[in-house]
């Protein structure tokens, strides 16, 4: 394993793509964003604000406008692909659909760089590979078609591919897209793991904002409104990931560390009860749109009780034998 | 999720061995057989020896069925090797010198020339030493297809665009061949008719000297690139992070396919499926996606698929040949419409 010494920094960077009609277009401008050794960062920000032109600009696929990106100090310009391929690998959001390619194979690409002028594997070759299979949880998959193991599988063998290129930078566009939650979980906590113990230093883009929050160390954030950096709880404390949003309804919320959608108010609503049964009809209510108050003056009010749910509303009582009940006959009252 | 059978394969060096057994009978069954069938001595003696030869079997077999062979082998290897290449560069399975354009940019080449010169060109220039200006302007249309597809595939990074850019390029040739067909004279028409259905016959000594070393070129070229290929097949993100430098990497695979491919359509006329078909063949029989062994597979099990289709096209024992592009139609189209219904596979290389 080489001992990760690259730091990156993004200064001033301005990042876009050639459109068809030959005008340029600018989709990120001014950023500064830096990652160091070991560290996970995740690059959030809405659709289409250009996380993936900016990972792609990072991984040397695309020229980038004006501005710098130093790789320990070296323009990333005048490192050769062929040393960028030592230096930082790429996952990205394709699905490699190769019909007979092994899952050996396919993470065997990653000795691309090191191999001779025919891809001859050597031995320290097929070991690394069998290192990085064993590493991302796929070893017995070895000799399984790529085409047939499933999506989280996938995304396993190609971070397994990433790893086998033995680069200190592992550059992700979108892991989780595509995955089931608990898939998401464990490719993040994978991610994490290697940046922990084998000091990578692993950038990627993400829609999982609940996950990233608690698993990384880093959010670069862009926005509208201009780019931020730092530690997740920065961005909470500081607001940042409010301005994520173009749209009104959806805010963060810092109390519950939670993305929440806003509502109009349908009634207030006051909640008597106490632990999980509690917690959970707020929710449920919430979810619903009723405003949950504390005072006396409430529409009505709901005693969440361990197996049952008593509704009081102008001097009527109802009792119900599960949330989907109470809430069914709230809608149709309301 | 359903479970997932691991690769059941033969081991590659007896899929070779076998293919190696085939590919020398049909070679020698390609020089016994024919109008005249002539017995396996006379081959040996002509071939290793000067003396005790029947003259009429030794001029047959040196002057027309071993150099015929020969292309047949050459062709079956080019054309195979230029379809690969291009599926992988492309990823789409349905890739190959005719659907770019290449095949097509030889044809104008050759209609230009025979059609469009018919009033001072003799009708012979098919089977003549005429064939070698016929055979240069073929070349030149099809390295100006190439060109064109290697200055657009650099203006657009999208290989969807480029391929419909081949379809189009494909039918604007064949409205101005229809064109020069209307306004050219009866034999010339006949002349071009015959080679657009494809020859393995008519190339001479002479021809094959500048073949083989064209054919030869272009097979070295795509052993360099072998292990491009592999990358391509990822994706062009995915080769570039491993760090191949995507533009020369691409030219140099589209020389070889276009030396390929022109060379061949240049001296045989346009031999189709043959391209798409054997690549196909070759991953269902080596079950394998690294082209390492794909590439030395394509050129074994090409030629053998020539090799057959023009003992096939002889009618051996009669006096008439088919035409060979209409052989290998019906051979590899068969082969295609299979693996479209049984693997569904073929929807996507990669």
């Amino acid at each position: 394993m080489k001992e990760n010494n690259f730091n990156i920094e993004l200064q001033q960077l301005s990042v876009g793509y050639e459109q068809p009609g030959g005008n340029p277009l600018e989709i990120l401008k001014a950023i500064n964003f830096s990652a160091t050794p070991g560290e996970m960062v995740a690059l959030i920000g809405s659709n289409g604000i250009g996380k993936s032109t900016l990972l792609r600009t990072l991984a040397g696929f695309q020229p980038w406008f004006s501005g710098n990106i130093q790789i320990s100090g070296r323009n990333l310009k005048n490192i050769s692909s062929k040393e960028v391929a030592r230096i930082m690998s790429f996952v990205s959001t394709e699905n490699v659909r190769v019909p007979n390619l092994s899952v050996f194979d396919l993470v065997a690409y990653g000795r691309f760089p090191y191999t001779n002028w025919i891809g001859m594997l050597s031995e320290q070759d097929k070991s690394v590979v069998d290192e990085a299979i064993k590493n991302v949880g796929l070893q017995g998959f070895e000799n399984r078609p790529v085409m047939q193991i499933s999506d989280g599988e996938r995304q396993r063998a190609m971070i397994a591919r990433a790893l086998a290129q033995d680069t200190p930078v592992i550059i992700l566009d979108e892991p989780t897209a595509y995955l089931d939650v608990s898939n998401k979980y464990e490719i993040f906590h994978l991610l994490q793991v290697l940046a922990n113990e084998k000091k990578k230093t692993i950038i990627l883009s993400t829609h999982d904002l609940n996950i990233a929050l608690r698993e990384v160390d880093k959010l670069w954030i862009a926005t509208d409104c201009g780019n931020y950096q730092g530690a997740p709880e920065d961005a909470v404390l500081q607001g940042w990931l409010n301005q994520l949003f173009k749209n009104d309804h959806v805010g963060f919320d810092a109390d519950e560390g939670e993305f929440f959608f806003k509502k109009e108010f349908k009634a207030k609503v006051k909640v008597e009860g106490e632990g999980l049964p509690l917690t959970w009809t707020l929710r449920a209510l919430n979810r619903k749109g009723y405003q949950i108050v504390m005072q006396a003056e409430c529409d009505f009010l709901v005693k969440a009780k361990e197996n049952s749910w008593e509704l009081i509303s102008e001097g009527n009582q109802k009792t119900f034998g599960s949330v989907y009940q109470l809430l069914a006959f709230l809608e149709k009252t309301s | 999720m359903k479970e997932s059978v691991p690769h059941k394969k033969l081991p590659a060096p007896l899929i070779f061995s076998l293919l190696g057994i085939l590919f020398v009978l049909l070679f020698v069954a390609d020089i016994l057989l024919g109008s005249i069938i002539i017995p396996a001595k006379e081959v040996f003696h002509s071939l290793f020896s000067t003396s005790e030869t029947n003259e009429t079997y030794r001029t047959i077999i040196l002057s027309f069925r071993f150099p015929k062979a020969l292309t047949a082998i050459m062709t079956g290897a080019a054309l195979s090797l230029s379809g690969l290449q291009m599926q992988t560069v492309f990823r789409n399975p349905l890739a190959g010198p005719y659907v770019l354009g290449i095949s097509a940019g030889a044809s104008l080449g050759v209609a230009l020339f025979v059609l469009g010169f018919s009033s001072v060109l003799a009708a012979g220039v098919f089977t003549t030493t005429g064939a070698w200006p016929l055979a240069l302007v073929a070349w030149a249309g099809s390295f100006l297809v190439m060109l064109l597809v290697l200055f657009v595939s650099m203006k657009v990074n999208d290989i969807m665009t480029i391929l419909i850019l081949g379809i189009l390029f494909t039918s604007a040739v064949s409205a101005i061949v229809s064109i020069l067909q209307y306004f050219s004279n009866e034999s010339m028409l006949k002349a071009f008719i015959v080679w657009t259905m494809g020859s393995l016959g008519n190339v001479t000594k002479a021809q094959l000297s500048v073949l083989a070393p064209a054919i030869l070129a272009g097979i070295l070229l795509a052993f360099l690139k072998i292990k491009d290929l592999n990358a391509f097949l990822l994706g062009e993100n995915y080769a570039r992070s491993l760090g191949v430098s995507i533009k020369s990497s691409r030219i140099i695979i589209f020389l070889s396919t276009s030396l390929l491919a022109g060379t061949i359509t240049a001296f045989c006329g346009p031999i189709g499926f043959i391209g798409i078909a054997v690549p196909h063949i070759c991953r269902v029989i080596f079950k394998t996606a690294n082209h390492l062994i794909l590439v030395p597979a394509v050129i074994l099990t090409g030629s053998i698929v020539m090799l057959f289709s023009d003992i096939v096209s002889q009618l051996p024992g009669m006096q008439t040949t088919l035409p060979i592009n209409s052989v290998t139609a019906l051979i590899g189209i068969p082969v295609i419409i299979w693996m479209i219904v049984k693997n569904k596979k073929f929807v996507s290389v990669s």
